[in-house]
């Protein structure tokens, strides 16, 4: 068996005594669209910031395509292969789409994945942004705007993307166009992970599902699995 | 060529139209020919108004295009006037002096911010601290010059005179051209024009859409894959040396300098002349820093207090008025609503 993209062993993450992530071990093939799913302050975001160095982590280690990446910065682990979209969303809202795009096509990664360039034009393309637009991205809607922070991670040309929330606050038309774009991307090669609490996405387009809880990984299997869970009903009920 | 011409016409700084470079090269072209209608006393006013351009458009590089606010860039104005100072004057009677004394002038400069900056961008020191640092590192400065007054606080042959400052300071000199008076006002004059055009064509590089993102959002260009420590320093470092610049052509001008010209008030003049025109702009930053200086030479003839008193209700205002800066403001507001939506144009515009 090939190595994973992306392995965690014994992730562990205080915040001024509490724990956010507390022992957490996951690894994705290369090539899966894996759904991380869970309460709020299960720790979701938290194991992101861990994983691509805005944190760092008090215990445990991250591994980026077999190489032990726990103590490089950020950018380092940026340029190894790894994307990032937030929560709330962090394009540059003071500067135009064509300025947002701009700042990203100076990456110096020698060994970006040859389709990188398919898949940026592609989101661009289906997203319908235009790369040379002089509109500002804070006059976009709200759905263009996540969708231009994703262009923006592609435009960097990952191995793998990590993706907080990306349809938070859209229609049901924005969420499925997001997931149609997602699973045609993922169907390239390219590993996606998504933080998700709509279901119905979440069913639509995970191929396995990790669930997490209080900090911890809960359950982990594949959609079917997950949903038939009879634990992870009742903790989603908020019956824990 | 055509590739610089494009960085330099490219879409980071106000004026963009083929109007706006015909009027610049007209500009350009009066700004050298008019001393010819003034007396050699007025052009050597004329060059102290522009003098202060390059520590100007450095500040604007870094806290409008970057996001670094430095509130001691005077600092850097006084390493360099000082070792100039120092340098040429230990090489009177040879003609290579002056220009011995500028190089190291600036490679001070460039040294003491690459060093500072080291510890501040690599420390990752939190945004809203940098002011408060680089006001301490210039205040510093002035109060180690104002004690060295006494014999004892020389280097060479040149004193460092405390309070009373360093004076006999040799003008600049290229061979046997001393450049005083009118040659003088035509070498701050290049500099200022190759100095603005040249910082217009890095805001238009890649490098120079990078420093936007960084500004913008410091983690998420990180997350894009830049090591902003670096860039953040570089730019630093950029505009250390552009107030070097200043402070060689401030000593070059007036022959002597005073650890005043490192203190408090001189270390907010920069930050005002950038704010009232528009930090984001350079164009603006250019224009509003010859404006003030000049509002101010004038004023200072009716009594210096009074005209700090002005530049500061200047202040005032147009950070209530137009946060952005007047001409900034200007030049996006008049296109798109016309001359008389000038009246209320503060108003409806979100921030």
């Amino acid at each position: 068996m090939t190595d994973p993209i992306l392995r965690t062993v014994g992730l562990t993450k205080n915040f001024d005594g509490v724990v956010a992530t507390n022992d957490v071990s996951i690894s994705v093939p290369g090539g899966e669209l894996r759904c991380i799913i869970g309460p709020n302050g299960a720790g979701k975001s938290t194991l992101f910031s861990l994983l691509c160095g805005i944190h760092r982590a008090d215990a445990g280690r991250v591994l980026l395509k077999g190489e032990d990446v726990t103590r490089l910065l950020a950018f380092q682990r940026v340029r190894r292969g790894i994307g990032l979209t937030f929560q709330t969303n962090r394009a540059f809202h003071r500067l135009s789409v064509r300025q947002n795009l701009d700042a990203v096509l100076q990456i110096m990664r020698a060994d970006r994945p040859a389709d990188a360039d398919q898949r940026y034009r592609f989101a661009l393309d289906r997203f319908g942004l235009d790369p040379d637009s002089e509109m500002l991205a804070k006059e976009l809607p709200h759905h263009r705007l996540q969708w231009l922070e994703m262009a923006m991670v592609l435009a960097a040309g990952p191995d793998i993307i990590l993706l907080d929330e990306p349809t938070a606050g859209m229609s049901t038309e924005e969420t499925l166009q997001t997931g149609a774009v997602l699973k045609h991307l993922n169907s390239s090669g390219l590993t996606i992970v998504v933080v998700e609490h709509d279901v119905a996405f979440v069913r639509d387009v995970a191929q396995r599902i990790t669930v997490m809880h209080q900090g911890r990984i809960f359950a982990e299997g594949t959609v079917k699995e997950i949903t038939e869970h009879a634990d992870v009903r009742r903790i989603y009920l908020g019956q824990a | 060529m055509s590739h610089l011409l494009k960085l330099l016409t490219g879409p980071e700084d106000i004026g963009r139209s083929r109007w706006f470079w015909a009027a610049f090269v007209a500009v350009c072209v009066f700004l050298f020919v008019y001393p010819f209608w003034l007396s050699e006393f007025e052009a050597t006013n004329n060059a102290y108004y522009l003098l202060n351009v390059p520590i100007a458009l450095g500040l604007a590089l870094l806290w409008g295009y970057c996001g670094i606010l430095s509130f001691g860039q005077v600092a850097y104005f006084g390493v360099a006037g000082y070792v100039y100072g120092i340098v040429s004057g230990n090489m009177i009677g040879n003609a290579a002096g002056p220009i011995v004394g500028s190089l190291c002038g600036l490679a001070v400069c460039a040294l003491t911010a690459a060093i500072f900056g080291y510890f501040v961008f690599y420390g990752r020191v939190q945004n809203w601290i940098v002011p408060i640092l680089t006001l301490v590192l210039t205040l510093l400065l002035e109060t180690f010059l104002g004690q060295t007054a006494g014999y004892q606080w020389r280097v060479g042959t040149v004193q460092l005179g405390g309070y009373n400052g360093m004076t006999g300071i040799p003008a600049f000199q290229v061979g046997q051209l001393v450049v005083t008076g009118y040659s003088f006002y035509y070498y701050v004059l290049i500099i200022v024009v190759v100095g603005y055009l040249s910082l217009r064509v890095l805001v238009n590089s890649q490098y120079g859409k990078v420093m936007l993102a960084i500004r913008e959002d410091p983690i998420r260009t990180e997350l894009l894959g830049y090591d902003i420590r670096a860039r953040q320093l570089v730019v630093f470092v950029i505009a250390a040396v552009f107030a070097g610049i200043s402070g060689l052509l401030y000593v070059q001008w007036g022959n002597y300098i005073t650890p005043s010209q490192v203190g408090l008030l001189q270390a907010s003049l920069p930050v005002i002349w950038v704010a009232v025109g528009g930090r984001e702009s350079l164009l603006a930053v250019l224009l509003s820093t010859c404006a003030l200086n000049w509002l101010n030479y004038t004023l200072s003839s009716e009594g210096y207090q009074y005209a700090l008193i002005i530049i500061g209700v200047l202040l005032v205002t147009v950070m209530l008025f137009f946060p952005d800066g007047i001409i900034v403001t200007l030049a996006r507001e008049l296109p798109k609503r016309g001359w008389r939506a000038l009246v209320g144009l503060h108003k409806g515009k979100a921030g």
